[in-house]
């Protein structure tokens, strides 16, 4: 399993090192705004860097997750790997583990500097940091499903489907996180999302032709 | 104990309201060289790939180790050697890597087998797949195959793309590891002649079904081509069984017969023909004759 989850990395290498870069921007903007620099505290470019920076989050992983389905079907990976000792089932969840790894490790840095900095500079109060919870609660989420949204889009012969398909169901879930907050309920919402997308990938690549 | 390394029962599959396999059952005794033998498209790699778990049979079940296989556990796979149609290696790796990832996820790796092999096919290992020859990926896709010491080894077409060398070797090869370790070898094959010098066991595929699965032997026993020529003309309620193929030329017949007996020779001579001459057939003309539209099935006595 070790193996397959290393290859896993080393495939999406591009994804990884991506990763890091953006996550060094996000802290990296993060401690701009802590510190009050002036171009950044003024609420216009604190939002309007944000909202970019959630859309390149999440079609980021998206087309992660595309990736590692398109190019495992035509370029046959899995059916070469099913002929050595390893189930599909390996496969498909070395693939997810990967692409959680991808996630957190924009978000752990982050969340590691947003409680950081939320020491440094935030009044002690609970209420504050539970918000902060629920915003990388559902940040992570948000993400994690519209990676799983490009793995179930993903696997398939046709480039438009993957890349339309994917894009225009990340669109709907990034809008419904904009319009209900970060609430209990998006949460319960993406989770169901997650569960019904990890759901038809594993029944699609376990009964499918490799 | 059931030694059967390899079973199919009753084996069906459709493809877009295609029947390309329809009713195979074949069983593979363990140390048999089995030449699975078709034209393009009878079925030989879905066959394969069925017995793998790489497709979904529409009927029918498939083992492979005693194991159906749809349920192949890791343990299993991994005493099972496998050298794929097209040589479907992952292109963009390097040729190391792949070694390496073969290597990680093998139960068992022989390493002075592999070696041996590398060196024989002095193949590169700093180069990548996709810019290796087909010959090459071949060879590698067999080293590969064969260095986990497999107790199964499946070979679909193994010497597309090997230059006469290579695949010299390569038969050579693969009868060394059957005679040394009583293991077991599924073959499909264009060249047929390949399959008739390492072949124990022959089966082909026509129209879905098998339309032959026998001792090699056995089968160049049972299929007789005669040519025989009447006095006048070719009678026409000349009737025998089992005829493959025939062809008359005023009084002059050519049949293939399959289940060639003694039985049907007495039926034959009451006919009085002037000369009946057996035409020596190799495996390439039986199959010939076997793949025509309405073969006979030779099934073994």
């Amino acid at each position: 399993m070790l193996t397959l989850i290393r290859r896993e990395i080393r495939d999406n290498i591009v994804y990884f090192i991506a990763a890091v870069v953006f996550s060094a921007i996000l802290i990296a903007l993060l401690t701009a705004a802590t510190y009050n620099l002036d171009w950044i505290s003024d609420p216009a470019v604190y939002v309007g860097l944000s909202i970019p920076m959630l859309v390149i989050l999440v079609l980021g992983f998206s087309a992660m997750g595309v990736t590692q389905m398109y190019i495992d079907r035509n370029r046959k990976i899995s059916a070469f790997l099913s002929a050595l000792p390893v189930t599909r089932s390996w496969i498909l969840a070395a693939r997810i583990v990967a692409g959680l790894l991808a996630i957190l490790t924009v978000l752990v840095p982050l969340t590691i500097a947003v409680i950081v900095m939320g020491r440094l500079i935030a009044p002690p109060i609970p209420i504050f940091a539970g918000y902060i919870a629920d915003i990388l609660t559902t940040v992570f989420l948000m993400v994690f499903a519209c990676y799983c949204l490009g793995l179930l889009t993903g696997w398939t012969a046709n480039k438009i489907a993957p890349t339309f398909g994917a894009l225009g169901l990340n669109i709907v879930l990034v809008s419904l996180v904009f319009v209900k907050g970060f609430g209990p309920d998006i949460k319960f919402l993406l989770v169901l999302v997650i569960v019904a997308c990890l759901i038809r990938t594993w029944h699609k690549f376990m009964s499918t032709s490799l | 104990m059931n030694d059967n390394v390899i079973k199919i029962e009753n084996l069906v599959k459709y493809f877009d309201g295609r029947c390309v396999l329809d009713g195979i059952n074949l069983t593979v005794p363990r140390g048999c060289i089995y030449g699975l033998l078709g034209r393009n498209g009878a079925g030989k790699t879905t066959i394969i790939r069925i017995l793998l778990g790489l497709e979904p049979a529409t009927r029918g079940r498939t083992f492979l180790l005693e194991t159906e296989s749809t349920n192949l556990a890791p343990k299993i796979r991994g005493r099972i050697g496998c050298v794929a149609e097209g040589h479907n290696l992952i292109q963009n790796y390097k040729v190391e890597r792949l070694i390496k990832l073969c290597k990680d996820l093998s139960l068992q790796w022989n390493d002075e087998s592999f070696d041996h092999l590398m060196k024989t096919f002095r193949l590169p290992k700093d180069r990548r797949i996709k810019d290796l020859s087909m010959g090459m990926r071949a060879q590698l896709n067999l080293s590969l195959a064969m260095a986990i010491d497999p107790e199964l080894l499946i070979l679909d077409d193994p010497t597309l793309g090997l230059d006469t060398v290579a695949r010299r070797q390569f038969l050579e090869l693969a009868i060394e590891v059957i005679q040394k370790q009583n293991r077991t070898i599924l073959f499909c094959s264009h060249i047929l002649s390949d399959v008739e010098r390492i072949a124990e066991r022959i089966g082909i595929l026509a129209a879905g079904k098998l339309v032959v699965d026998c001792p090699l032997e056995q089968l160049k026993e049972r299929v007789k081509k005669l040519r025989i020529i009447f006095p006048e003309s070719v009678p026409e309620n000349l009737y025998l069984t089992e005829i493959i193929n025939q062809q008359i030329q005023g009084r002059e017949m050519a049949i293939t017969v399959a289940n060639w007996n003694r039985q049907k020779q007495a039926i034959l001579e009451t006919f009085k023909p002037s000369s009946c001459t057996e035409i020596p057939m190799s495996l390439e003309d039986i199959f010939i004759e076997c793949t025509r539209p309405g073969a006979e099935t030779v099934e073994v006595a």
